[in-house]
């Protein structure tokens, strides 16, 4: 668990040094599409934090930083549920071999 | 690359659901019968970092930005099968949380990244053979990411391209060369980002390469 929870402090400190510099450019496939005149429609649904922002707090990089930690967050529980889920199935005899 | 939806046709989009979730129940259950003791550690850290560095943009030419996709380095760090379903983890939040990329369209995006990335694998297999030299491990490497960008862009030009959103302005004539064309570029930025956090992944933790260890293995056999 140590190293799960030093795992996502890096990966925060990625995102804090790194997010100022990312590039607001579109994509390629916004390219395509845009140069196709092709418009992105309104959403059906537009999530809890449409664009990694979180419209509460005013300071752009305060808003993506905070969305972008939630994000790992949620990514990082979903996969462990996962990681368990898939442990739980395994027999229990191959379950004590170590490192099969 | 994520398909935003109103883009696809629902016809396509349900044909790729389709099509993928064969793969994630396939994979499914490749991992639960594979799968290592560390591996719900080194698969929840891994989901998380692909997840926030898709959100760093970087800058490639003419006012158009790519993102790491990071399906060769997930089906490298943990098999082909547990990358697929870390990835599918990765957009499935994007689509609900973020707006990044459609509910709709999340079949075809699980298809063009996830499932393609995961096939990455065996290109890197096939490329590394049974081999110990890193500059072969980090070519080949390289080689897949691309490779993998560059397709899942083929993929995504197609599906757009018979869509009717862009049947209308030349179809997949024009959005095949142009998902391309980026896309060529946008790889050589996937290939030397994977390729670098690979090979000193190797270099420092070698232990951690669960899907290396699983290529090493069955090329011996």
């Amino acid at each position: 668990m140590n190293k799960t929870l030093a795992g996502l402090a890096l990966i925060a400190i990625f995102l804090i040094v790194l997010i100022p510099y990312a590039s607001n450019d579109p994509d390629g496939l916004e390219k395509t599409a845009e140069s196709m005149g092709v418009t992105e429609q309104e959403a059906v649904w537009k999530g809890l934090m449409p664009d990694y922002a979180l419209s509460a707090i005013n300071n752009p990089y305060l808003s993506t930083l905070t969305a972008s930690i939630l994000g790992i967050t949620i990514v990082l529980l979903l996969s462990i549920a996962l990681g368990k889920a898939v442990d739980s199935k395994k027999t229990p005899a191959t379950k004590d071999t170590p490192r099969n | 690359m994520h398909i935003p939806d109103g883009f696809l046709s629902p016809t396509i989009a349900i044909i790729m659901f389709a099509l993928v979730l064969p793969c994630l129940v396939w994979s499914w259950r490749k991992v639960q019968a594979t799968h290592s003791r560390s591996f719900t550690a080194v698969l929840a850290i891994s989901s998380a970092f692909i997840f926030a560095a898709q959100m760093i943009n970087y800058p490639i030419a003419l006012g158009t930005s790519g993102h790491l996709v990071g399906g060769t380095f997930l089906a490298v760090l943990l098999g082909p099968y547990a990358g697929m379903l870390s990835m599918t983890i990765v957009l499935l939040m994007q689509a609900l949380f973020f707006a990044d990329g459609g509910l709709m369209s999340f079949g075809a995006n699980v298809f063009n990244l996830a499932v393609i990335g995961a096939a990455s694998f065996f290109v890197v297999k096939l490329l590394n053979r049974n081999s110990e030299n890193t500059g072969r491990f980090a070519s080949s490497i390289f080689i897949a990411s691309w490779l993998s960008v560059v397709a899942g862009a083929l993929a995504c030009a197609i599906q757009i391209g018979l869509s009717p959103v862009f049947t209308s302005s030349g179809g997949i004539v024009v959005t095949i060369p142009s998902m391309i064309f980026w896309h060529v570029i946008i790889g050589v930025g996937e290939g030397a980002i994977t390729m670098t956090l690979l090979t000193s992944l190797q270099r420092f933790n070698p232990s951690i390469l669960g899907g290396l260890m699983l290529l090493r293995e069955r090329v011996k056999k």
